[in-house]
C-alpha cells in the first residue's frame, strides 16, 4: 500500500506533466485511457491488462455538479444533477434524455435511489427531506426530520439514500457520525443501522495521556470515521462506504448491521465516495478523485481503473468523479462532478471472463470454472486472482501437484500448505514402508558392525583418530570448540578467558558460516515460509544490518566493560558471540533445509526450533560475558543493557555526522553551482 | 438551429444516404450507439451564399482559387472557384470599440445601419485581433505568456509587398512595435494551396528573446460565434444570436487520427494539444517527469490538420514542410475559455520558461532560454472541394485530406508505393518475442530467460506449418541480461537465451524459407545501471540530466524503475554501430526510440544538439542502415518513413478526449501501399472481435508478441506489462486473428484503398481500386446482420464484395 500513498503524492506534483513522455513499455497502442491496477501477491497494486475501456461520453445534457447516478431494471440511468434542483432520467439504449423530474421543493437533491416497483427516492441535503415519487414523477410522499425525540438533537441533512423492500430507508446525513440513519417507510426512525467505531491511533492516545485539558479541546474532535455512502442490492444487502481509510472503507452489512467481510478489504484510496452492486454481487466502488475499484463478492480487490487528471477532458479522466452506476449489461457509468460529463466503460472480454470464471466457482461447479479461469489467464498470465482460481479449482478436483503450481504463483500460502500436505502425504504413504525397512535394516547393521569390532576396536580407533585430525584443521577445530562451549559453556569460556582456547580467525570464520546460514535462511526456504521474495529483499540492508550491529555490538561491549572493569579483551569479546552461536547457527540450517517438507500444520515445530536455538545460544553468550569479563549476573545484565544504550547513542551521532555531512557537500556543491554560472555568464 | 429540425435533417440525411448506397439492416435491431472511437456519418451539408469581397482587393489567381486580401484586418480570402465557396484567414470581424464609434459618428439611422457590422459577442479586443490575425506571437512577459496579433488594435503595423514583381509571391512584414519585434512572412498562392514562410534568421528586434510561440491564421476554418445585430427599429444592437455554425470538423493527427466536430458545447472544454513528434523532454518545464496512472495521450506522428465544412463541401488539409519539430497542432473547441467558436490552428514554440534547479532538494527558480529555439516555419494549405468522384480531385473531407498528404510526400519522394504485390497475395503476420529481461537477484540483478533460441524455432516451425507463410519476426531482449540492463549497441549473447552460433544458424534457416527475423532494440532510453550517463544522456536546458521516473507503472521490486534519454549523437552512434554489427546475420533490423522519441541535449552555454539536428542525423543514419537493412521502425515519426520498411504498433486510436467525436484510420490512409502496416499487439486488449474488424477496416496486419514460457517469469522485471505471451495460450488466437484478417485483406493485396465511408453507424464501406477493377471491403461493427446491394453481412462481420458480387 506504500506504493498507493506515494502514487497520489506524484500525480500532485506532476498533474501538468504526465502526458508530456513516452512510457518505455510496449503498450503504447492501448485503448484504455488509464492503466487498470490489480492486486499482486503481496497486495501490491500492480498493472494488470485491461479490464473497461472507455465506451460513450455524453456531454450535451448540461449538468451542474451531478452527484448520485442510479440504473434501474430497465436500463435508465437517473443522474441526480444537484446543481440544477432536478433529476434526469436517462435512456442508455438511446441514447437520449428520456424524462426530467423537477419539484418545487428540490434545493439540493444530492441521493438518488430507485425500488424495483419503480418508486423514486429522491435525498435532498438542503431541502432536509427525503421525496418519494412515483414512476411517472407524482410525489407521494416526503419525509422530513424524525421527531423522536431520539433523533432530536441530529441533523438531518440526507445525502445519499438506498430503500429495501419493505420500504425502510438508509440513510447518510450530513455530519451525522452516528451511523446510518434508517427510517421505517412511514418515516419514523429505527435507529442507527450500523456505526463505525472511532479509533484513536498512538499519536492520539499519547496526546490525550499529556495533553492538558485545554490542549486537548482545541484539537480536533475525534469522531468515528464517516460514512459516505450506502447502497442496496438485488438480495436486500446493505453496503457502505467508509471516508478515511483504504482499508476496509467499503463493507457489507449482515441483517444486524455487521460487517460481512473476514479479510482486509483494499480500495485503491480512502477517499471512497460511491458505491454500486450488480446482480452478480461484484461491488464497483469510486474514489472522488477518479478512480473505480470492482471487489468481488467476497471483497477482493480485482480491479482498480480511471485516474484523476484536473481539467484534462480525456474520456476516463477525472476533475472528480462523485459516483458510479452499473447498466444492466455491466457497463460502468460515471459521472465528472466539475465538467457535468457522463463517461460510460464497457467490460473488456478478459473483465468479462474473470466474472464469469467467478460466478461459475461461486456456485461451486469447479471444473467449469477450472475452464473459465484457464481463460483468464490466457489473456493475463500474471492474474493473481485466476491463478488463485485455478490453483482452488485443481484442488477441489483432487489434483493437489497442479493446484500447487497455480497457488505458488498466486502467493496463497494457506492453500498451497494444503494441497502440499496431501502431496506430501502420498508421497509419504509410498515411501514409509520402504523407509521403515531400510531404517531397520541399518540398525541392525551397526549393531552387528559394533558387536565384531568390539574385541578389536579397530574402527572405533579409527573413528576417534579421525575426529582428533579434525580437531586440528583451523575452522572444524572452532566449530568443535563451539559445539563444547554449547555443552559445557562455563568451562570451556573460561578456557578462552585463559587464552588457551579460541582464536579471532576461528571466530570469524565462524561469524562468516553464520552468515551463510542467515542468508540462506532468510532467502531459500521453502515457498510456505519464505514470506518475502528474494527480489522483494533489500538485500544490502540485510548484510549492511547485519554486519554493522554485530561490530557495533562488540566494539560498544568492549567499551563498556572496559570502563567497568570487564577482564575480556577485544579480541575475546569478538570471539564470545561467534562461539556462541552455533546453536541458533544449527537452528536455522534445519529450519531452511525442514521449510521444504513442512506444512502450515508443523510450524509450531519451525517455531520451537527457532526459540530454542536462540534462546541457547543468548544463554550461551551471556555466560560467556559472565566468565570472560569474570561478572556477576547482575553485572552482566548491566553491561549488555548499558551496550544497547551505547549502540543506539552511537547510530545517532553517525547518523548525525551523515546528515551534517550530507548538508555540507550539497552547501559546497550548490555554491560551485552558483560560481559556475556566475563565471559563465559573464 | 433547432434540436428538432437537425434531427430530422440527420434523419433525412441518414435515408437518403441508405437508397444511394442500397443499405439496410436485416430483421429488428439494436440501436448502435457509436462512440468517439468509431466513424460516423458524415457531417449535414453547409449552406452558404456568395461573399461579398468588397473590403478586399484580389492579389492572384489561378485556374482555381483567386486569392484576396483585406489590408486593415490581414485577412487573405481565398475563392475556390470550382464551388464559390470562401475561405477566410481570420473571422473578419470588427472591434468593438470601432463600431461604437462609427456608430456614434453616423449621423442618420440609415448611415448607421449601414456601418453597424454585426457585433462579436463574447470576445474582447484582444480576442478580436488574434480572430482576424494572420499571425499571433505569444510572448513572455515577467513569467506570463502574453499575446499580440498582426491584426491587433494597437502597437502593431504590417504592411504586404510583392516580391520580385510576382503577384504569386508576397510578403507581410509585421511590426510589433510594443514589444520590438519585427516578423517577416514569406506568401505564396500556388494552383490550390497558400503557403507560409517565417524564416527564424528574419525575425529580430529585442522582443525575439521573448517570443514564446507564434500562431498561424487561427481562425481560418472557424466554426461557430455569437454576434448582437443592430436593430433598427431600436437604434441599438440587439440581444446576442448565435451565428450560424457551418457543419463540419476539425482533422487532428492524433494516435491514427481524430475528428473534432463542430459543435454547440454544453461544457466549457480544455483545449487539444497535439505535440507533433511528441514532447522533447530536454525543454519541458522541468527536468524530472513521472508516468502515473493515466495512459500516455497519443502524439501525432505526422505534422498535418485539417478542417472540412459541410459533407464533401469544401475543405483545407495543412501541413508543416519545416519547423514541425516545434510544431503544436491546436484545436480549441467551442466554450474552451468561453469563446464560442471551434478553431484550430498550427502554433510553432520558440522561448520557453523552464525551471533551473540548483540543488538536490530541487530548489531552484524559472528562467528562460538564453536564444530561442531555432524554429524555421513553413506551412502549406490545401484547399479541397466536393467529393472526389471525378477522380482527378481530392474528396473535401478527412479521405480527401489523406490523400492529398500522400500525395505531397509521395511528390517529396518520402513515401514510393511499393511495386509488385500480387492480387491474393496473404497479408504478412508480424511476431515478435520476448526472449529476456532482469530482475533483481540475491546477487545483484539476474537474467530471467522466457524464449530461448530454440524456442523461437519451434515457435515459428508451428507457425508454418500451420499454414501462415508470409511471416516476419522481431527478437526482443535477445542480448545478455536482455533489454533493459544492456547497452543498444552491445553485442553480447548469453548462453541461456542462445549463443551468437544459434542466433546466426536460426536467421539464416528461416531466411531460407523467407521469413526474415530481425534483432529488435530500443535505442533511446536508458537507465544508470545500463550505462553511466557522463556524455550519454541528454541535458535539460538547466543542465540536469533528463529523467522518467516509472515507478508508478512498474511493480514495485524491478531492477530499474528511473529511466534518462541518450543524446542524438549516441542513439545515432549506438545504432550504427548495432546495425554494422548485426548486418553480417540479419537482413533487417527493428528499432524502437530512436523512431519516435526526440530529445534534444543542452549544455551551460546553450543548446548542445538540436532536436532539427536530431532529425537529420537520424534520416542519415538510418538511410545509410537502409542500404544494407530492412528496417521495422515502431510508431516512427514522419520524418523516418523514407526508410520504413514495416510500421509496426501502428496506432488505431486517439487520446480520447471526450470532444473528440471520431476516430478516423487518416495515417493508414497516408501509408497503406508504401509500407507494412501493423497493428499492436493482439495480445494486450486487442483481441475482440471489433478489434479484428478493426484491423480489416484500417487495413492492417496482426501482430503477437510471444514468449515460450509463462509470462509470470517476468512479473518482476521491466517487461512486466506483458501480461501474456506464452505461446502455447495464443497458437489458436493467431490462427483465428490471422485468418480472419486475411481471408479479407489479401482480396485486397496490391490494390489502393481509394475511399473510405459511413453508411450507417457502425458499418464502414472502404474502396479499393487497381486499374479498372473496383473491390468493396464492407465492415459490420454492429450485432445486426445487414445488407449492402443484395449482399448480406452478419453481425460483427467483414466482407469483401467486387462488382456487385461477394468474392468469397
Amino acid at each position: 500500500m506504500k506504493k498507493q500513498r506515494r502514487k497520489i503524492q506524484i500525480a500532485l506534483l506532476f498533474a501538468a506533466l504526465l502526458f508530456a513522455i513516452h512510457p518505455a513499455g510496449a503498450l503504447l497502442a492501448s485503448q484504455a485511457t488509464s492503466y487498470t491496477y490489480t492486486l499482486d501477491d503481496n497486495d501490491d497494486f500492480v498493472r494488470t491488462q485491461d479490464a473497461y475501456l472507455p465506451e460513450r461520453t455524453i456531454t450535451d445534457l448540461g449538468l451542474k455538479t451531478p452527484q448520485d447516478l442510479f440504473v434501474d431494471k430497465a436500463n435508465m440511468l437517473y443522474i441526480a444533477d444537484s446543481g440544477n434542483r432536478r433529476i434526469v432520467k436517462y435512456d442508455i439504449y438511446e441514447g437520449q434524455v428520456a424524462a426530467v423530474l423537477s419539484h418545487d421543493g428540490f434545493t439540493n437533491p444530492k441521493g438518488i435511489f430507485v425500488t424495483e416497483e419503480g418508486d423514486i427516492y429522491v435525498a435532498d441535503a438542503g431541502a432536509k427531506t427525503v421525496f418519494r415519487f412515483s414512476e411517472d414523477f407524482a410525489l407521494k410522499e416526503a419525509f422530513e426530520k424524525p421527531d423522536t425525540p431520539l433523533f432530536s438533537d441530529t441533523n438531518f441533512e440526507p445525502n445519499k439514500i438506498a430503500v429495501d423492500k419493505s420500504g425502510n430507508m438508509y440513510i447518510i446525513g450530513e455530519g451525522v457520525y452516528s451511523g446510518v440513519i434508517q427510517l421505517s417507510h412511514t418515516g419514523d426512525f429505527l435507529g442507527y443501522f450500523t456505526v463505525n467505531k472511532s479509533k484513536v491511533n498512538f499519536k492520539e492516545a499519547l496526546q490525550r495521556l499529556i495533553f492538558s485539558r485545554e490542549q486537548l479541546e482545541n484539537m480536533l474532535d475525534v469522531v468515528p470515521t464517516t460514512f459516505s455512502n450506502v447502497f442496496l442490492d438485488g438480495q436486500g444487502i446493505v453496503y457502505t462506504t467508509t471516508m478515511g481509510d483504504f482499508r476496509n472503507a467499503v463493507k457489507k452489512h449482515n441483517t444486524s448491521g455487521g460487517n460481512m467481510f473476514k479479510d482486509t478489504v483494499y480500495s485503491i484510496s480512502a477517499n471512497i465516495a460511491d458505491i454500486y452492486v450488480d446482480a452478480q454481487g461484484i461491488i464497483y466502488s469510486c474514489d472522488t478523485s477518479g478512480m473505480v475499484d470492482v471487489h468481488s463478492p467476497s471483497g477482493e480487490l480485482i480491479f482498480s481503473f480511471g485516474s484523476n487528471q484536473s481539467n484534462m477532458d480525456v474520456a476516463g479522466l477525472y476533475s472528480s468523479l462523485p459516483s458510479v452506476a452499473v447498466d444492466v449489461d455491466g457497463n460502468v457509468w460515471t459521472v465528472d462532478g466539475d465538467k457535468g460529463y457522463l463517461t460510460s466503460f464497457r467490460p473488456t472480454d478478459y473483465a468479462q471472463m474473470v466474472y464469469e470464471a467467478m460466478a461459475l466457482y461461486e456456485q461451486g461447479l469447479y471444473e467449469e470454472s477450472m475452464d473459465k479461469w484457464n481463460e483468464v489467464l490466457r489473456l493475463n498470465q500474471m492474474s493473481v486472482l485466476a491463478h488463485d482460481g485455478v490453483g482452488k479449482a485443481y484442488f477441489h478436483a483432487g489434483l493437489y501437484a497442479e493446484a500447487m503450481e497455480h497457488f505458488k504463483v498466486a502467493g496463497n500460502r494457506s492453500y498451497y500448505s494444503e494441497a502440499f500436505w496431501e502431496v506430501r502425504n502420498e508421497k509419504i504413504q509410498k515411501v514409509l514402508p520402504v523407509a521403515f525397512i531400510l531404517v531397520v535394516v541399518l540398525f541392525i547393521a551397526m549393531k552387528v558392525i559394533s558387536l565384531l569390532d568390539r574385541k578389536k576396536r579397530r574402527i572405533k580407533h579409527a573413528k576417534e583418530a579421525f575426529s582428533q585430525q579434525i580437531a586440528k584443521l583451523p575452522v572444524l577445530r572452532d566449530l568443535q570448540l563451539a559445539k563444547k562451549i554449547s555443552r559445557s559453556p562455563s568451562n570451556m569460556y573460561y578456557e578462552i578467558r585463559r587464552h588457551r582456547m579460541g582464536s579471532v580467525w576461528g571466530a570469524t570464520a565462524i561469524y562468516a558460516i553464520f552468515f551463510v546460514v542467515y542468508m540462506l535462511y532468510q532467502t531459500k526456504k521453502g515457498f510456505i515460509y519464505q514470506y518475502v521474495a528474494v527480489e522483494d529483499m533489500d538485500i544490502g540492508g540485510i548484510v549492511v544490518g547485519f554486519f554493522v550491529l554485530l561490530l557495533l555490538f562488540i566494539f560498544c561491549n568492549w567499551l563498556v566493560t572496559s570502563i567497568t572493569d570487564g577482564d575480556g579483551t577485544l579480541a575475546q569479546v569478538y570471539m564470545i558471540p561467534a562461539y556462541g552461536s552455533l546453536p541458533l547457527l544449527v537452528m536455522l540450517a534445519l529450519i531452511t533445509v525442514c521449510s521444504y517438507g513442512m506444512t502450515y500444520n508443523e510450524s509450531f515445530l519451525l517455531t520451537i526450533m527457532l526459540i530454542v536455538g536462540a534462546v541457547w545460544s543468548i544463554i550461551l553468550i551471556f555466560l560467556g560475558f559472565l566468565t570472560v569479563h569474570d561478572y556477576s549476573g547482575k553485572e552482566t545484565v548491566k553491561s549488555i543493557i548499558l551496550t544497547v544504550i551505547f549502540m543506539i547513542i552511537a547510530a545517532v551521532m553517525v547518523l548525525i555526522v551523515m546528515i551534517m555531512c550530507e548538508d555540507l557537500y550539497e552547501f559546497l556543491y550548490t555554491i560551485g553551482q552558483e560560481v559556475l554560472r556566475n563565471v559563465w555568464n559573464q | 438551429m433547432s434540436g428538432t429540425s437537425k434531427k430530422k435533417k440527420i434523419i433525412a440525411g441518414v435515408l437518403l444516404a441508405s437508397l444511394l448506397l442500397g443499405i439496410s439492416t436485416v430483421a429488428y435491431a439494436k440501436t448502435y450507439l457509436p462512440t468517439g472511437r468509431d466513424t460516423k456519418l458524415p457531417p449535414d451539408k453547409v449552406t452558404y451564399d456568395i461573399v461579398k469581397l468588397d473590403a478586399y482587393q484580389l492579389l492572384y489567381e489561378t485556374d482555381t482559387m483567386r486569392y484576396y486580401y483585406r489590408e486593415d484586418r490581414d485577412i487573405i480570402a481565398i475563392e475556390d472557384k470550382r464551388s464559390g465557396y470562401v475561405w477566410k484567414t481570420g473571422a473578419d470581424v470588427a472591434f468593438s470599440a470601432d463600431l461604437n464609434a462609427a456608430v456614434n459618428a453616423a449621423a442618420t439611422p440609415e448611415e448607421k445601419a449601414a456601418v453597424a457590422e454585426p457585433k462579436e459577442a463574447s470576445m474582447n479586443s484582444t480576442y478580436v485581433g488574434i480572430a482576424n490575425s494572420l499571425v499571433t506571437v505569444e510572448y513572455y512577459e515577467s513569467d506570463t505568456i502574453k499575446n499580440i496579433s498582426s491584426a491587433s488594435k494597437d502597437g502593431v503595423s504590417s504592411q504586404l509587398v510583392t516580391l520580385n514583381d510576382n503577384p504569386a509571391t508576397r510578403r507581410l512584414d509585421v511590426d510589433f512595435s510594443a514589444i520590438n519585434l519585427q516578423m517577416k512572412v514569406y506568401i505564396t498562392f500556388l494552383e490550390d494551396s497558400i503557403r507560409y514562410e517565417i524564416p527564424y534568421e528574419e525575425i529580430t528586434g529585442e522582443g525575439k528573446k521573448m517570443l514564446a510561440s507564434v500562431l498561424l491564421t487561427p481562425f481560418l476554418g472557424a466554426s461557430g460565434g455569437e454576434a448582437a445585430y443592430w436593430d433598427s427599429e431600436t437604434g441599438a444592437y440587439g440581444e446576442t444570436e448565435k451565428k450560424y455554425m457551418a457543419p463540419g470538423y476539425v482533422f487532428v493527427p492524433d494516435g491514427c487520427g481524430g475528428l473534432i466536430r463542430f459543435a454547440d458545447n454544453a461544457v466549457s472544454f480544455t483545449e487539444y494539444i497535439g505535440d507533433v513528434y511528441g514532447p522533447d523532454l530536454s525543454t519541458e518545464t522541468y527536468y524530472t517527469s513521472s508516468l502515473n496512472d493515466a495512459v500516455p495521450l497519443k502524439n501525432p506522428v505526422m505534422p498535418v490538420f485539417g478542417i472540412a465544412h459541410g459533407d464533401s463541401q469544401a475543405a483545407f488539409v495543412a501541413y508543416a514542410e519545416s519547423g514541425a519539430e516545434y510544431m503544436e497542432i491546436i484545436v480549441r473547441p467551442d466554450e474552451n475559455k468561453k469563446v464560442k467558436y471551434t478553431w484550430g490552428y498550427p502554433r510553432f514554440e520558440y522561448n520557453l520558461s523552464y525551471f533551473q534547479v540548483y540543488n538536490k532538494q530541487g530548489a531552484g527558480y524559472f528562467s528562460m532560454m538564453a536564444e530561442p529555439q531555432h524554429a524555421d516555419v513553413s506551412m502549406t494549405y490545401t484547399f479541397l472541394e466536393g467529393d472526389g468522384s471525378d477522380g482527378k480531385s481530392f474528396a473535401a473531407d478527412y479521405t480527401g485530406m489523406a490523400a492529398a498528404y500522400r500525395a505531397h510526400l509521395i511528390e517529396q519522394g518520402i513515401l514510393e508505393p511499393i511495386g509488385g504485390v500480387g492480387e491474393g497475395q496473404d497479408i504478412p503476420l508480424r511476431l515478435d518475442f520476448i526472449m529476456a529481461d532482469a530482475k533483481s537477484g540475491l546477487l545483484g540483478n539476474e537474467q530471467v530467460v522466457v524464449t530461448t533460441v530454440d524456442g523461437v524455432d519451434e515457435i515459428l516451425s508451428a507457425i508454418t506449418q500451420g499454414g501462415i507463410k508470409n511471416v516476419n519476426a522481431g527478437l526482443i531482449g535477445w542480448q545478455k541480461n536482455g533489454e533493459t540492463l544492456t547497452r543498444p549497441d552491445k553485442v553480447k549473447y548469453s548462453g541461456k537465451i542462445g549463443s551468437s552460433g544459434a542466433f546466426r544458424d536460426l536467421l539464416a534457416k528461416y531466411e531460407k524459407q523467407g521469413i526474415d527475423i530481425s534483432y529488435s532494440r530500443e535505442m533511446a532510453t536508458i537507465n544508470r545501471e545500463m550505462t553511466g550517463y557522463y556524455n550519454t544522456a541528454a541535458k535539460h536546458v538547466n543542465t540536469w540530466y533528463v529523467e522518467v521516473d516509472e515507478s508508478m507503472i512498474l511493480p514495485q521490486n524491478v531492477p530499474v524503475a528511473t529511466f534518462g534519454r541518450a543524446t542524438p549523437r549516441k542513439v545515432a552512434a549506438w545504432t550504427k554501430t548495432l546495425a554494422d554489427k548485426l548486418k553480417k546475420t540479419s537482413s533487417s533490423i527493428t528499432l524502437d526510440g530512436i523512431s519516435n522519441i526526440l530529445t534534444g541535449t543542452y549544455e551551460r552555454d546553450g543548446v548542445d544538439f538540436s532536436i532539427t539536428e536530431a532529425i537529420a542525423l537520424y534520416q542519415d543514419t538510418l538511410a545509410g542502415i537502409h542500404s544494407d537493412l530492412k528496417l521495422n521502425l515502431v510508431n516512427p515519426n514522419m520524418y523516418l518513413w523514407k526508410y520504413t520498411d514495416r510500421y509496426l504498433q501502428m496506432p488505431v486510436g486517439t487520446s480520447q478526449y471526450v470532444f473528440e467525436t471520431d476516430t478516423v484510420p487518416f495515417l493508414q490512409l497516408v501509408l497503406h501501399g508504401t509500407m507494412e502496416m501493423y497493428a499492436p499487439y493482439s495480445n494486450f486488449s486487442f483481441y475482440a472481435q471489433s478489434d479484428i474488424l478493426k484491423m480489416i477496416d484500417y487495413n492492417m496486419s496482426p501482430s503477437f508478441i510471444l514468449s515460450e514460457e509463462p509470462s509470470y517469469y517476468l512479473a518482476d522485471t521491466v517487461s512486466s506489462d506483458l501480461y501474456s505471451t506464452e505461446f502455447a495460450q495464443y497458437e489458436a488466437l493467431i490462427d483465428t486473428i490471422y485468418g480472419t484478417v486475411n481471408a479479407v485483406l489479401s482480396n485486397v493485396s496490391g490494390f489502393e484503398w481509394t475511399d473510405r465511408t459511413v453508411l450507417m453507424d457502425g458499418v464502414i464501406l472502404n474502396t479499393y481500386k487497381k486499374g479498372q477493377e473496383t473491390r468493396y471491403v464492407v465492415i459490420n461493427y454492429t450485432d445486426n446482420q445487414i445488407s449492402w446491394q443484395g449482399n448480406e453481412i452478419g453481425g460483427l462481420s467483414a466482407e469483401v464484395i467486387s462488382s456487385g458480387e461477394g468474392v468469397r
